[in-house]
């Protein structure tokens, strides 16, 4: 017996929902960043899910590469928290505001 | 020989090409270099001037064409040059007086820092002047009139870091602008009427190739022409009204003082007059403006003179009155008197120029007249020249000034103008006495300036003993009598005046005229020289008639104040005009830019979660609208 979609798909948002949270609330920058991975995988769990519905890899496919972005932007991501970090002594985003207008 | 008149011109403006380029580098040995441009310049003259005494005197005319300057429909332009008397008489004064002051002028700037540039301006001053004499037609001719008075404004600013010789640069070029735009109208009014500017045609005599469209002016056309002409020769010689100029330019070094603003670039007025006599002679009104702008300024410059303390301004103003003099006599149709009187003037106005510099340099540019006095003891030499140049101004027989003078005087009575030639006859006398009062002031009396005054070296006086002794010479050689050798050389051109005869014969008119001097000599030394009359108090006893005297009658003032005001007013009104409207306009525009864009900066709070939320909030609201749309 299959699992109904639906189930996937509620899952996928609701960790959608806590990431979103997570990236407007929270300050620690490193926090932020696990928030935008959390909704990251979110996206890739409905991709997979629809993939399984309608039966072919294209979902599949498209997860992957989103897979690759994130691992990309992880790295390039955690490089600025570091370099912030060791400049300010503090990972908190709302320090870093010097560019505003 | 005579078709090579064009190398005369071509000379010094070699000069002042190679002292412009090279002037730096060659130092004080650029004063040389131009000397010896317009030195050769002037033995090419005498070459030429053989050449064309050679001739039968009515042949003496020949026209050098060079090449066609403009040819646009009938207006067709040559630059060629005139080779007959009275170009020849003034291209030799041109280069003769020219070169001695030249030779004069490497000793009085040899310190000068920028003496190549004076003498890149100096040579091109003589060039154009050789231009504006020699040109054979009247646009040839106003490219030296503007040439020469470009380089007058550049010499007399020669010393720009002073702003008394900046703005008396300008002041010489706008106000001799104006009587240059009057003749240019006048020139343009001569191709209307004539069809042609070349002196030929427009003159009335030669045989010129081009053909004359015109039908020649009526009376009322040639009194325009001819008062026109006049008004760029008022301009230009400091007549009045449009004299102002000429004291201030007593700025520039004094070589400039006695080669531009005395012997030749001032004359040049004359000159015209004198060339366009047949223009003139058409119309007695202009004639008679020429007699009466002549006797007014010899007059009016006369007095003005005795009123100056400043030594180089009393010279100024004597040169006014001078040039006042030839204008009365080409007013009254006595064109050789005038030219005899350039002559001489060349002669004797240089030498005091110049001897007035050496008394500068020996007194450490001291000018003022009430602090020399009894310089004859420390300079002798110099003291021998200014009084030679002073007493044959003053018209001393047998000395130049005496037969150019007296002849224009005689002629006054001769021709029947009695109450011309008493004016005459007081503008002579106060011309005596106000160049016997600089001589007396400053090389006789009481010494009133204790540093001691040292002597000019020998090179700068030799060219004054040339002066000098053409100061002496010139009025015996060329002018002996009224029909002299200078008339009889300048007649193929001039013709001869023909005065009528009255009642007091010529012997009676030269007797009064050497009392007048006499006396007038007299005079200045008794009240400047004996000691006897205490001058120094006369501003104090008389201020109202010091103060006429030493300000010229306040013309100058009254023009500042006629032109100043109304300018300024205009000035300030344009000012608020461009500063409300014109840039207001901008200013508002570029102040609303600014303010809203005062307004942006909000949105970026420099917060990474607000933009957070602004893309959450931007996407639910995209969301939203597909989801509604469908």
């Amino acid at each position: 017996m299959r699992t109904p979609i639906s189930y996937f798909l509620v899952v996928s948002a609701m960790l959608f929902a806590i990431g979103t949270v997570g990236v407007l609330v929270r300050k620690n920058a490193l926090v932020v960043f696990m928030s935008i991975e959390l909704q990251l995988n979110a996206v890739n769990l409905a991709f997979v899910s629809f993939s399984r519905m309608h039966g072919n890899l294209n979902g599949q496919v498209l997860a992957f590469f989103s897979m690759v972005v994130a691992a990309a932007e992880v790295v390039v991501g955690l490089a600025i928290i570091v370099t912030v970090y060791r400049r300010r002594r503090s990972a908190s985003v709302d320090d870093v505001s010097v560019l505003r207008g | 020989m005579l078709d090579a008149v064009w190398v005369i011109p071509a000379l010094p403006l070699a000069g002042a090409v190679a002292n412009l380029f090279l002037g730096r580098r060659l130092g004080t040995k650029a004063g040389w270099l131009g000397t010896a441009a317009v030195g050769a310049a002037f033995a090419v003259t005498v070459a030429v001037l053989l050449d064309l005494l050679a001739l039968a005197g009515p042949e003496r005319q020949h026209i050098v064409d060079l090449y066609e300057w403009i040819a646009a429909g009938d207006f067709r332009v040559q630059v060629s040059f005139l080779v007959d008397p009275l170009s020849m008489t003034m291209a030799m004064v041109v280069t003769g007086v020219g070169a001695l002051i030249h030779l004069y002028a490497v000793g009085y700037m040899e310190h000068d820092p920028r003496v190549g540039r004076f003498f890149a301006y100096f040579n091109l001053f003589v060039a154009f002047m050789l231009v504006l004499v020699l040109a054979d037609n009247y646009l040839l001719l106003y490219v030296g009139w503007e040439g020469v008075g470009l380089c007058s404004y550049l010499l007399i600013g020669f010393w720009f870091e002073r702003p008394a010789a900046a703005s008396a640069a300008k002041k010489a070029f706008v106000t001799t602008r104006i009587g240059d735009a009057a003749m240019l109208l006048g020139i343009v009014l001569v191709f209307v009427h004539f069809g042609s500017l070349e002196f030929g045609p427009v003159l009335g005599w030669g045989t010129s190739p081009s053909t004359v469209t015109g039908a020649g002016p009526s009376e009322g056309a040639a009194t325009a022409i001819a008062l026109l002409l006049l008004a760029g020769a008022v301009g230009k010689s400091a007549q009045l009204p449009l004299h102002v100029w000429l004291p201030d330019a007593m700025e520039g070094p004094t070589p400039v003082s006695a080669l531009i603003h005395a012997a030749t670039m001032v004359t040049a007025g004359v000159y015209l007059v004198v060339r366009s006599h047949a223009l003139f002679e058409m119309s007695e009104v202009a004639l008679t403006a020429v007699l009466v702008v002549g006797l007014l300024s010899a007059i009016y410059a006369a007095l003005a003179s005795i009123g100056q303390f400043d030594l180089k301004r009393a010279l100024a103003y004597s040169t006014m009155s001078q040039i006042g003099f030839m204008f009365f006599a080409a007013g009254m149709g006595f064109y050789a008197g005038a030219m005899l009187l350039l002559v001489c003037h060349a002669f004797y106005k240089a030498l005091l120029f110049l001897t007035s510099g050496n008394v500068m340099h020996g007194l450490d540019d001291e000018i003022d007249l009430r602090r020399m006095g009894g310089l004859k003891a420390d300079m002798p030499v110099s003291a021998t020249w200014f009084a030679i140049g002073a007493l044959s101004l003053a018209g001393i027989p047998p000395l130049a000034g005496f037969f150019a003078k007296d002849h224009i005087v005689g002629f006054a009575y001769l021709s029947g103008r009695e109450l011309a030639w008493v004016l005459a006859s007081i503008g002579a006398f106060l011309s005596a006495l106000y160049i016997a009062r600089p001589l007396f002031l400053a090389f006789f009396g009481a010494r009133r300036n204790p540093s001691h005054a040292h002597e000019a070296p020998w090179r700068m006086h030799a060219p004054l003993a040339v002066l000098a002794a053409g100061a002496v010479v010139s009025g015996l050689l060329l002018g002996f009598r009224a029909e002299g050798v200078l008339a009889r050389f300048l007649e193929p051109a001039l013709g001869l005046a023909e005065p009528g005869h009255a009642d007091l014969s010529e012997a009676v008119l030269i007797a009064i005229s050497i009392v007048l001097a006499v006396a007038a000599v007299g005079l200045a030394w008794f009240v400047w020289a004996s000691g006897r009359v205490d001058w120094e108090a006369f501003p104090e006893r008389q201020p109202e008639l010091a103060g006429w005297l030493s300000n010229a009658f306040y013309l100058n003032a009254f023009y500042a104040w006629l032109v100043r005001a109304p300018g300024m007013g205009l000035g300030r009104g344009l000012r608020s005009v461009d500063d409300r409207i014109v840039d207001g306009a901008v200013n508002e525009v570029a102040e609303d830019v600014e303010r809203a864009s005062r307004l942006a900066p909000v949105l970026q709070s420099g917060f990474v979660r607000s933009y957070a939320l602004a893309f959450l909030l931007g996407a639910v609201a995209l969301l939203l609208f597909l989801g509604l749309r469908s």
